[in-house]
């Protein structure tokens, strides 16, 4: 196994934020921002929305880094899911998801791996991860897929799907069981 | 995390759809209250979080255009506020582990302090937010003390400490021990990389260190150099 060290670099940054580093901050930013920029791209859709609202991502680092805990969470995961929530709060706050358009589904098939980016991923957590989802119905991977990286609601997604609403949260929450199931495996 | 189940499984779902970001309005916002509220649900929360982290490699990186400069702008001129549920914790850890630290380092600072004028380096190399090694640089000597803390043997292979300077590459430094500290001579060509802010790291490796000159096995815990 390769040595992490970009992994070990970002937490050991983050654990300096607290007492008032901004060096550390811009450690963090440096090795972080392009993978987080892409995050609130590809919800957010635009470039402008995007920057503004990785500018409240690292604001929000700032904040809440005494709130990171290496013993629970890698330190990606803990950027990703506020560059997630951040970005999806904006979204909501303009009242419409970007990506609205009908979500068909492929009989069947199942995603074939795409190129994944995993110099800052763990591989072996994306393939187990990638397996699990291969292992779902198509409709429920299509419905996750388009919240995970549209940040589409359960309306939205019954929308874009032609499901009525109870249908798509029965789907979602099912999804999400068997997946929790899938990875505790 | 067997640590996480003190939930119901309608409150699992929740914090599912929390981290995968379907609620909306008013849903999304009762959640966010009770993340700031309930450390059960916000752990729940948190290990949906890594669930779904790793689907992100899917999305390709973009460079960002200098955003930087607005970012240090916007940040209070004071630091951190204490707002999280954690802060306390977070806090007595820090607090623990400079008094360590001092008491750790208070040795040799008063043997060496008298002849060198630079604060020691020390590091806290940590595992799972807990103390596994201490480090201590000797800069007069040129050479790093390092004491086990919380660390436990492995039983069948030994850690070995890396040195990572700000290029990210690791270069190994020598073995450690469970049962007692141990002082390693610093290599003349690191000496000029062991500086405040390079990472020491520990991987578990087979006994006599790792025969490729990079680590093999696990990293189990990371600590940063710093300036007492």
């Amino acid at each position: 196994m390769d040595l992490d060290a970009n992994r070990s670099l970002i937490a050991a940054a983050l654990v300096h934020i607290p007492a008032g580093d901004r060096a550390a901050l811009q450690t963090v930013y440096r090795l972080t921002s392009a993978k987080l920029f892409g995050v609130c791209l590809r919800i957010l859709g635009e470039r402008s929305e995007a920057e503004d609202v990785l500018q409240e991502v690292y604001v929000t680092v700032w904040r809440k880094a005494a709130d990171f805990d290496a013993a629970r969470a890698s330190p990606m995961t803990w950027l990703i899911a506020i560059a997630r929530n951040r970005a999806i709060d904006r979204l909501r706050a303009t009242k419409q998801s970007r990506r609205m358009d009908p979500i068909e589904v492929a009989d069947g098939m199942a995603d074939s791996m795409p190129t994944a980016d995993i110099a800052l991923e763990n591989a072996q957590d994306y393939a187990k991860l990638h397996g699990c989802l291969g292992g779902l119905d198509p409709r429920e991977r299509a419905a996750l897929r388009g919240a995970f990286f549209d940040g589409n609601t359960y309306e939205d997604l019954a929308t874009r799907m032609s499901v009525p609403l109870g249908t798509m949260k029965s789907w979602i929450r099912r999804a999400m069981i068997k997946l929790k199931s899938c990875l505790q495996q | 995390m067997s640590d996480l189940t003190d939930h119901s499984p309608e409150d699992d779902l929740l914090a599912a759809e929390f981290a995968l970001g379907v609620l909306a309005d008013a849903e999304r916002a009762a959640a966010e209250q009770r993340i700031a509220g309930d450390r059960g649900f916000a752990l729940a929360v948190a290990a949906w979080e890594e669930r779904l982290a790793p689907w992100a490699a899917e999305i390709t990186e973009a460079a960002p255009p200098a955003v930087w400069d607005r970012i240090a702008a916007a940040l209070p001129a004071d630091k951190p506020q204490a707002d999280g549920i954690w802060q306390n914790l977070a806090f007595w850890r820090i607090f623990a582990l400079a008094s360590a630290l001092a008491a750790a380092c208070l040795g040799a600072f008063i043997y060496v302090g008298a002849i060198s004028q630079q604060s020691p380096l020390v590091a806290a190399i940590e595992a799972n937010g807990s103390r596994a090694f201490v480090a201590t640089i000797d800069a007069r000597r040129g050479t790093i003390a390092v004491q086990p803390a919380s660390y436990a043997a492995d039983a069948t292979r030994e850690p070995e400490l890396w040195l990572i300077p700000a290029d990210g590459k690791p270069r190994p430094l020598g073995m450690l021990r469970a049962d007692r500290a141990v002082s390693i001579a610093i290599p003349s060509d690191l000496a000029a990389l062991t500086v405040s802010n390079a990472v020491l790291a520990v991987s578990l490796e087979p006994p006599g260190g790792s025969p490729t000159g990079q680590p093999t096995g696990p990293v189990i815990a990371t600590g940063k150099l710093t300036n007492l």
